[in-house]
């Protein structure tokens, strides 16, 4: 089939699949970056038991893939009662998952913050949740700007998984539409063309993100 | 993104799209597959592996079932030993590619004969009858596909069209989840995430019959009964052939009693006879 008629006939369906994936892994993105800040706030708050809880709960989610946990909320959950729809549950394993690598990427930042600033904050009177969020959040989220960038592509892609679980988007798509053409080869390089795309967008904004923070103002004006 | 990383993903671009040009070019193949297989000297064939008992994998992890020992019947015919046969694994989209890909020689995967599917790979003549059934939770209370058709109810499908319309047709007011293994659509309606799943009746009957306290069939058939074949590339008519003679003597003729044999281990009764002739 010429790709012309194959865009006009399929792009709505991988249109559709496009919205779907940029939505959830915006969505699963925000809440990873938010849990991997709580992380690192009972890391830093709650003491060696705190820092050691958050440990092992990295390490769990290192050392196993994050199918197994779609999986996991998705058909074993009910058994307990808990029915989330399957983008909730695709979402939330996400969310577990990259939380736990962003929260790590935080540490590393917050090791470049000087110990004097605590002393400093220390003294002018900012309690410990002050200080958290006026001091620490504002420089380790600057520092962490590349990896978080690259830690949210990985998600984007880590959305894909969702496809076991009945997600109606970008890989499902592709999927149903070889078993409908058997053209597999057109349909999955279309669809690895559009990830590219969408991680070109965030790419975008994670250089818009550095514009952003690393303002200096211009020569003239000082 | 700057001009130093347009290059390399130019670059990439480039490889997926060369790549896609260079599979979809015709390579024209003088030999026929068949020729390829007895030089080879072992035959390979695509299968599922959570579809009992057509293949699947049993408690010591063994690729086993029906259409396992069809292949290897087949691996008997061509090289007379049964052991010939090597079997990729792929889930339910995958079929296809692995077909036309030329990864594998052929595919036997409960796969039922569909005339649009037969637009993109060629079908032998039916080795087994087959249908659709529709698996349910026990005590569901479901007894006819009527009683499914309601808002409340979710089924489980394979991801192939085919399933979707006969949803569509048959229960329109269910709603579907659509997955790619029949694993995954038994374990669907084991979580309860879906009340009933559509599958194969030897399958549907094989989870009820092994799962007596969870499952039931339904026993409405969701359409009439079916082929189930194999499948593999077009346009090779030697390799079709001597599939399509095997698969024929199977049913009809020498290797009557070999598939017999195979048909009785898995289903536990008679095959349909030879002929309509003959008692």
């Amino acid at each position: 089939m010429s790709w012309w008629r194959w865009f006009s006939v399929y792009g709505p369906t991988y249109l559709d699949g496009l919205a779907a994936t940029g939505v959830i892994a915006a969505a699963a993105a925000v809440c990873a970056v938010i849990w991997g800040a709580l992380l690192l706030l009972v890391r830093l708050e709650l003491g060696r038991a705190g820092a050691r809880a958050v440990d092992a709960y990295v390490q769990v989610f290192r050392n196993t893939p994050v199918l197994l946990w779609i999986y996991l909320i998705y058909f074993a959950f009910p058994l307990v009662g808990l029915t989330w729809p399957a983008v909730v549950c695709g979402g939330l394993a996400l969310m577990l998952q990259n939380g736990a690598y962003i929260s790590e990427i935080f540490r590393g930042s917050v090791k470049a913050i000087d110990l004097v600033q605590f002393d400093a904050a220390r003294s002018i009177g900012l309690s410990s949740w002050a200080t958290f969020r006026k001091v620490v959040l504002p420089q380790v989220l600057v520092h962490s700007l590349p990896a978080l960038g690259n830690q949210i592509i990985l998600l984007l892609k880590d959305t894909s998984l969702l496809s076991a679980i009945s997600v109606a988007e970008l890989t499902m798509n592709a999927k149903l539409l070889t078993e409908q053409t058997g053209a597999a080869y057109e349909a999955f390089v279309i669809v690895a063309v559009l990830y590219l795309f969408l991680v070109a967008i965030l790419e975008l904004g994670v250089k818009w993100a550095r514009h952003a923070v690393s303002w200096r103002p211009p020569h003239h004006a000082l | 993104m700057g001009k130093r990383r347009l290059v390399p993903v130019m670059f990439g671009l480039a490889c997926m799209l060369s790549l896609l040009v260079a599979a979809g070019t015709a390579r024209a193949e003088d030999k026929s597959r068949l020729e390829t297989v007895l030089q080879r000297g072992k035959l390979v064939v695509a299968t599922f592996s959570t579809a009992p008992p057509f293949c699947y994998t049993d408690d010591k992890g063994q690729l086993v079932g029906f259409d396992v020992d069809i292949a290897r019947l087949l691996a008997k015919a061509l090289f007379k030993d049964p052991s010939k046969v090597e079997f990729v694994v792929v889930t339910a989209e995958g079929r296809w590619p692995a077909i036309e890909s030329g990864r594998v020689d052929m595919g036997i995967a409960t796969t039922t004969i569909y005339p649009d599917r037969a637009i993109r790979v060629a079908f032998t003549r039916p080795y087994v009858d087959s249908g659709v059934s529709v698996l349910v939770k026990k005590g569901l209370g479901t007894k006819s596909l009527a009683d499914l058709n309601q808002d409340k109810y979710t089924i489980a499908n394979l991801n192939n069209p085919q399933m979707a319309d006969r949803a569509k047709k048959f229960i329109p007011k269910t709603k579907t989840l659509t997955f790619d293994t029949p694993a995954a659509q038994v374990l669907a309606v084991r979580s309860g995430r879906a009340q009933a799943a559509q599958l194969d009746t030897p399958v549907a009957d094989w989870y009820a019959a092994t799962n007596k306290d969870e499952f039931e069939v339904i026993p409405e058939l969701m359409g009439y009964s079916q082929n189930n074949a194999i499948f593999l590339k077009h346009g090779d008519f030697v390799w079709w052939h001597w599939l399509d003679t095997a698969v024929g003597e199977m049913r009809t003729g020498s290797y009557y009693g070999d598939y017999s044999e195979i048909y009785q281990k898995w289903f536990g009764k008679n095959p349909p006879p030879q002929k309509f002739y003959i008692r």
